[in-house]
């Protein structure tokens, strides 16, 4: 078993422990006294350096687990292969294509897709990418032309530094039916059902996306800012948006209006 | 900075990619509503580089790109296109076009791609 440095968030402080890594366990020392057995880590996320584990025993613990790069591959890579997840051997492409343009050198890799709570896991020899199910904004069977034949893919919508990728995954038709249905009953609380937009509410929910500011979407519509603020707000209470900058028009007073006439003489002359 | 041509049969794609191009910095130099306009303002206009809609009525997308490319072979086509659409997009590839964007579009990745092909 090999020891690495780690800081681990023990009663709500980060303490430094030198953590033994198995190929099935990791061992962390006193003051934290647990021995975690990859086959009960019943969920892993990560943000940022942090990686996440729930661990289901008889009650559920949450680690917290802070450490450089190249400890978290091994440590993702172990926990991958035996936590408690949906798991099968596939094909992957993540991400096939980021903010509306096909990446041009993606490819095809050979690894596993994992299941977890809050995520998706796509992970090869290279790569470990995971999609968190809060991310994903639809999962859909579709075709997709693979080495010239039109083939049977999932493909995976999802949110990424604030822009829409895909990413595809590749396997065997009844598996991808088994891991299709999997993937809908895991994300059913992103379900749209009930989610409808009029004509100008989807232009204005695209041009939102398209990174269009409100000034420049009631230019383009030609709707004056009542109406805009009227499908923002239908956007707001569909869960579609969020409020990110709250921006004021202003008329001058007398006073400022003085400020400025003096200013303009004092330029002329 | 190039000068751009944009042909989509929907209003509102063209204003949308024309506000993109224009905040790039990019000359919008005419707009067609059919691949059969494309080809007609490409002749009269020479721009630097199209951004071309594929399923159009008259001449779509692809049929009005390979007559571009008959007319001027060193033509940059930069082709839009729908998700599920790619299948048409390796078509257009083949035929010439030098790059692709798939709706909805985000406005730096648009930028980037035009960027990429202007370069090429």
């Amino acid at each position: 078993m090999k020891e690495v440095p780690v800081k681990i968030q023990h009663n709500n402080e980060w303490i430094v422990v030198k953590m033994g890594i198995g190929e099935d366990r990791i061992v962390l020392p006193a003051p934290v006294n647990k021995e975690i057995l990859f086959k009960t880590v019943a969920d892993i996320a990560e943000k940022k350096n942090i990686l996440i584990i729930t661990v289901k025993t008889d009650a559920e613990t949450v680690y917290k687990i802070l450490t450089v790069e190249k400890v978290l591959q091994v440590l993702k890579k172990f926990i991958l292969a035996s936590c408690n997840a949906y798991r099968l051997m596939a094909y992957f492409m993540s991400p096939a294509i980021r903010g509306g343009v096909m990446i041009k050198d993606a490819q095809w890799d050979k690894g596993s897709v994992v299941v977890v709570r809050s995520g998706i896991w796509f992970v090869s020899a290279t790569k470990q990418i995971c999609v968190p199910v809060n991310d994903v904004a639809e999962i859909e069977l579709t075709k997709r032309d693979v080495q010239g034949k039109p083939t049977d893919v999932i493909k995976i919508d999802h949110l990424e530094s604030g822009e829409v990728s895909s990413s595809f995954v590749l396997c065997p038709l009844s598996t991808l039916q088994v891991l299709y249905n999997y993937l809908r009953d895991t994300t059913k609380s992103m379900d749209m059902k009930g989610t409808e937009l009029d004509g100008v509410d989807q232009q204005v929910a695209m041009l939102v996306y398209s990174g269009m500011d409100s000034h420049a979407i009631e230019n383009m519509l030609n709707i004056p800012h009542k109406q805009l603020d009227a499908v923002y707000d239908k956007i707001l209470k569909l869960g579609l948006g969020e409020v990110v900058t709250i921006r004021r028009e202003i008329q001058l007073t007398t006073k400022g209006v003085r400020y400025i006439s003096d200013a303009t003489k004092s330029q002329t002359n | 900075m190039g000068k751009i041509l944009i042909v989509d049969d929907t209003l509102f794609m063209r204003t949308l990619l024309k506000n993109i191009l224009f905040s790039g910095g990019h000359t919008i130099v005419g707009e067609a509503g059919d691949g059969e306009e494309g080809v007609a303002k490409y002749k009269e206009l020479k721009p630097d580089l199209v951004t071309m809609d594929i399923v159009m009525p008259k001449l779509n997308g692809i049929e009005a790109l390979k007559a571009i490319k008959v007319f001027d072979p060193a033509a940059r086509i930069v082709m839009c296109t729908a998700v599920g659409q790619e299948q048409m997009v390796k078509l257009a590839i083949k035929s010439g076009a030098k790059g692709y964007i798939i709706k909805p579009f985000q406005a730096p990745k648009v930028l980037e791609e035009v960027k990429n092909v202007l370069a090429s």
